[in-house]
C-alpha cells in the first residue's frame, strides 16, 4: 500500500508549503462559479486528515474532467500556493499534481482520516515539515488583509504591516492605498493596458504607459514612465493578475479617467510586479454604469462607463486628421433599459474589428460624453471597449432586449444626419419651431426641416480669413499689403475668402432667418468661397448671377437653434449645420405616413 | 379632343377606372406589352393590375418603362389616348410605382385638401 505523506494537511493548514505530498484524493466536485471556467473543489488526505479546502487551478480543469483525478487515486501535491480568504480560511491551489495510482487500482480509503480543524495537533509529526518558513517568493505567502488597517487617507501614521521576519509583506486592498505608506503589496487584475505614449518636448524625450487595476475592494490607474515601461510594459497582460507593490501614489488627475480612486499609482524604481497564480477571487472588472438615459444630465466632457445593446453599427470609414494621419471611425447605436438610444464612435482598430452583427451586448468603461448632436459618446484610447462580458448587467441586458428592447425604436440622444428619415431625424416644421419654443432651453435644440431659400443677402457675406490651414479668424487689413492674424500673432501676404451667408427660408407654415457657414453656403450658392470673392471683385454681374440662381431652391436643412442674450435682449439664433438636397421618395413616404396617422386618429 | 385637355384630368389607377368612364383622366403606369400594330398596348399601376391603351396613331419610337397617358376612359375601360409622356428613368432616380399609388390613394381618399376640379375650372 502506497504511503501517504502524513502531517501534510497539518502543514498546510499553518500555512507551511510542501513538496512533494502523497495524498490520497478523498472527493472532487465541480463548483458552477458562473463566471470564467468552472473550478473544481478537491478534499485530500494524507492518512491522518483530510481537508476540504482544496482548489484545483484552471490550467489542471482538463485532469477533473478526464476523471484523472477521481475519489481515492493517490497523488502527488508537487506545486501549490496557500491562500487565505477574507474570513481568515486557507484555501490550497493546486498548481501540479501527479497520478501516482489511478482510482481504480486503489481499494479504498487509505487509514482513518479526520477532517482537520485549526489548533489540532495528534502528536508528533512522523513526515518531514519544514520548520522555518521558507524564503519569501510572494506566489507562496500571502496573507489575511489586516483588518486593522486604517483606510482613512490623510492618517500619516507609520505603516501598520509590520514585515514578518521572512521578509513578506501582507497584501492589502487597493481601496487602502495612499501616499502616506510606502510598504505595501497589492493583488490586483489589470482591467485595461494602454500602448506606449511618446513625447518629445523642450524638456527631453520620455514615453509612459498606462494601466487600470482592480481587486476587491476597488480599483486605480497606474503609470510608468522611462524605465519603468522597459521593466514591466512586456510583462503584463491585460486580464492577468501580479502581486504590485511600493509605487509611488499621488492625487489623481480625475478629468482623464472614470477610475474611481481619489489617488493614482506611478511605477518606481522600487515598485515591483510579479504575476499571480492564482486569481479566482479578483474580479474582472469594475464599471460603475450610468443609465443612458441619464447622460443628458451629465457634463459634456465627462468620462462614464456605459453599457447597452448595440442596436445598429454603420459602416467604417477614414478619415484624415489635421495631422494628415489617416484614421479609421465606426459608429454604432447603443440602448440600454431606459428606452434612449445614444451614438458611440470607435477609433481605429477598435472600429476596425468591431463585428455588430447580431446586436451583442457592449460596455464601455471610460468612455467620453460629449454634447455632438445633443450627447453622443466616444471610445477614446483609455476607454475599455466589452462585447458580451460576462457580467449580470449584461445578462440582464440580454433578456430585456430579447423580450421587448427589440422591438424599441428608442428615443436617440444624439441627433443623426441625413435624410433617410431612420427613425432618429427629428422632422419639424418651420412654424413648429417657433411653437415649441425651440432653442429656448438651456441647450441648443437641432432640428430638421424640408424649406425654400427665398432671401439670400449677398452684401457681407464673404470674410477675410487667415491663410493658415487650421484658423479660420478674421484677418485685420494693415492697408500696406500684409493682412495680421491676431490668433497666430503673425502677418501674412494673403488670405483666403471665407463665407457666412444670412439667409432667409421658408416652408407653407413659416420663415426662419438662418446662418450658414463655408460648407453649406457653398452648397447653396453651388460656388466655392474662393472663387465668389474673386467675382465679387472682379464681376459684379456674375457675381449677383449666382445668388439669384441659388434662389427658391429647396433643401432639407439641418439646423441648430439656440436662445442668445446680447446685453438684456434675448434672440433665437438658427444655424445651419448641415444641407442636403431633398430625397422625394423619403419625404413622400413621411408624407404619407403623417398623413394616415392624422387620419387615424380622428 | 382639345377640351379634354383643358377639364381637370385626375389621376387613377385600375381599380378606379371604373368610376370614371366617359371622363378624362390621368394615368401612369408601367408598359407591359406593346400590340404589334403598334396602335395599343397594356400597362400596369402601382398595385400590379393592368389596363389597356388605345392610341390614334401607331406608335412611332420604343415603349418601355413608365409613362403618362391622358386620355378619356371608353365604356370598355380602355383609356383612348389623347397624348402620352415617358417618364425617363434614366437620369438614376427610379420611379417608386408603388409610393405613386400611395400617394394616389390619399388624393382619391381626401379630396377636400385636394381640390383639383375647382383649380382647373377656375
Amino acid at each position: 500500500m502506497t504511503k501517504l505523506s502524513e502531517g501534510t494537511i497539518e502543514a498546510l493548514s499553518n500555512g507551511t508549503s510542501v513538496s512533494d505530498a502523497v495524498l490520497q484524493l478523498v472527493n472532487i466536485r465541480k463548483l458552477d462559479g458562473g463566471n470564467g471556467p468552472s473550478r473544481f473543489r478537491v478534499m485530500m488526505s494524507d492518512g491522518r486528515h483530510t481537508l476540504s479546502s482544496f482548489m484545483l487551478s484552471t490550467q489542471l480543469n482538463h485532469m477533473a474532467e478526464e476523471n484523472i483525478l477521481a475519489p481515492n487515486c493517490i497523488c502527488n501535491l508537487k506545486r501549490h500556493v496557500t491562500n487565505i480568504l477574507k474570513d481568515g480560511r486557507r484555501v490550497v491551489i493546486i498548481l501540479e499534481i501527479d497520478v501516482i495510482k489511478p482510482a481504480k487500482d486503489v481499494a479504498g480509503r487509505i487509514g482513518d482520516p479526520t477532517p482537520y480543524t485549526e489548533g489540532q495537533s495528534k502528536g508528533p509529526q512522523s513526515a518531514p515539515v519544514p520548520e522555518n518558513r521558507p524564503p519569501l517568493q510572494p506566489q507562496n505567502r500571502n496573507e489575511a488583509v489586516n483588518r486593522g488597517l486604517n483606510r482613512d487617507f490623510g492618517k500619516k501614521a507609520p505603516s501598520v504591516m509590520p514585515n514578518t521576519p521572512g521578509g513578506s509583506s501582507k497584501v492589502v486592498p487597493i481601496a487602502s492605498l495612499n501616499p502616506y505608506q510606502s510598504k505595501w503589496t497589492i493583488r490586483a487584475r489589470v482591467t485595461n493596458k494602454g500602448s506606449i505614449r511618446t513625447w518629445s518636448n523642450s524638456r527631453g524625450d520620455g514615453k509612459l504607459f498606462s494601466m487600470e487595476i482592480v481587486d476587491e475592494s476597488g480599483e486605480i490607474r497606474v503609470t510608468g514612465f522611462n524605465q519603468e515601461v522597459d521593466k514591466f510594459y512586456s510583462l503584463i497582460e491585460a486580464g492577468k493578475v501580479y502581486y504590485i507593490s511600493k509605487g509611488s501614489l499621488k492625487l489623481a488627475n480625475k478629468q482623464y479617467t472614470s477610475v474611481k480612486n481619489d489617488y493614482e499609482m506611478t511605477l518606481n524604481g522600487e515598485s515591483t510586479i510579479i504575476p499571480c497564480e492564482d486569481s479566482c477571487d479578483v474580479p474582472m472588472v469594475q464599471c460603475d454604469f450610468v443609465s443612458i438615459g441619464d447622460l443628458e444630465n451629465r457634463d459634456k466632457d465627462a468620462i462614464v462607463d456605459v453599457i447597452g445593446v448595440c442596436k445598429s453599427v454603420d459602416d467604417i470609414s477614414r478619415l484624415t486628421t489635421k495631422s494628415n494621419r489617416e484614421v479609421s471611425k465606426r459608429t454604432l447605436s447603443l440602448m440600454d433599459m431606459s428606452g434612449k438610444v445614444v451614438t458611440v464612435t470607435l477609433w481605429g482598430e477598435e472600429a476596425e474589428k468591431f463585428d455588430g452583427s447580431s446586436q451583442p451586448v457592449v460596455a464601455i468603461k471610460g468612455a467620453k460624453l460629449s454634447d455632438f448632436g445633443g450627447r453622443s459618446l466616444s471610445a477614446s484610447f483609455s476607454s475599455t471597449l466589452m462585447i458580451n462580458p460576462d457580467i449580470p448587467e449584461a445578462y440582464k441586458l440580454r433578456g430585456w432586449y430579447d423580450k421587448e428592447g427589440h422591438a424599441m425604436d428608442g428615443q436617440s440622444l444624439t441627433e443623426v444626419k441625413g435624410g433617410s428619415g431612420g427613425g432618429n431625424t427629428n422632422w419639424k416644421s418651420l412654424s413648429d419651431v417657433k411653437t415649441e419654443h425651440l432653442g429656448h432651453g438651456d441647450k441648443a435644440d437641432y432640428y430638421t426641416c424640408v424649406a425654400t431659400i427665398v432671401f439670400l443677402r449677398k452684401e457681407n457675406c464673404l470674410y477675410q480669413a487667415c491663410p493658415s490651414q487650421d484658423c479660420n479668424k478674421k484677418v485685420v487689413d494693415q492697408q500696406n499689403g500684409m493682412f495680421r492674424c491676431e490668433k497666430c500673432d503673425k502677418e501674412f501676404p494673403n488670405f483666403k475668402y471665407r463665407l457666412i451667408l444670412s439667409a432667409n427660408i421658408a416652408d407653407y407654415g413659416d420663415n426662419q432667418w438662418v446662418t450658414c457657414f463655408q460648407e453649406s453656403a457653398e452648397a447653396i450658392l453651388g460656388q466655392n468661397a474662393a472663387y465668389l470673392g474673386q467675382l465679387k471683385d472682379s464681376n459684379e454681374a456674375a457675381f449677383d448671377e449666382v445668388f439669384q440662381h441659388a434662389n427658391f431652391n429647396t433643401f432639407v436643412f439641418r439646423n441648430r437653434v439656440k436662445l442668445e442674450t446680447y446685453n438684456d435682449e434675448s434672440r433665437i439664433k438658427a444655424t445651419v449645420m448641415d444641407v442636403k438636397p431633398v430625397d422625394h421618395k423619403e419625404y413622400s413616404k413621411r408624407l404619407i405616413l403623417n398623413i394616415r396617422k392624422l387620419a387615424a386618429n380622428h | 379632343m382639345a377640351s379634354l385637355l383643358d377639364a381637370s384630368k385626375p389621376r387613377i389607377n385600375c381599380s378606379m377606372l371604373s368610376q370614371h368612364i366617359g371622363r378624362g383622366v390621368c394615368f401612369v403606369g408601367r408598359v407591359e406589352k406593346v400590340h404589334p400594330t403598334g396602335k395599343t398596348f397594356s400597362v400596369s399601376d402601382g398595385e400590379g393590375k393592368s389596363a389597356t391603351v388605345e392610341l390614334n396613331e401607331p406608335l412611332e419610337e420604343e415603349l418601355s418603362g413608365i409613362v403618362e397617358v391622358i386620355g378619356m376612359v371608353s365604356s370598355k375601360g380602355v383609356i383612348t389616348t389623347t397624348t402620352y409622356n415617358i417618364l425617363r428613368e434614366d437620369k438614376g432616380i427610379p420611379f417608386d410605382l408603388e409610393l405613386y399609388n400611395e400617394a394616389l390613394k390619399v388624393i382619391h381618399d381626401f379630396p377636400q385638401y385636394y381640390p383639383f376640379e375647382v383649380a382647373a375650372s377656375g
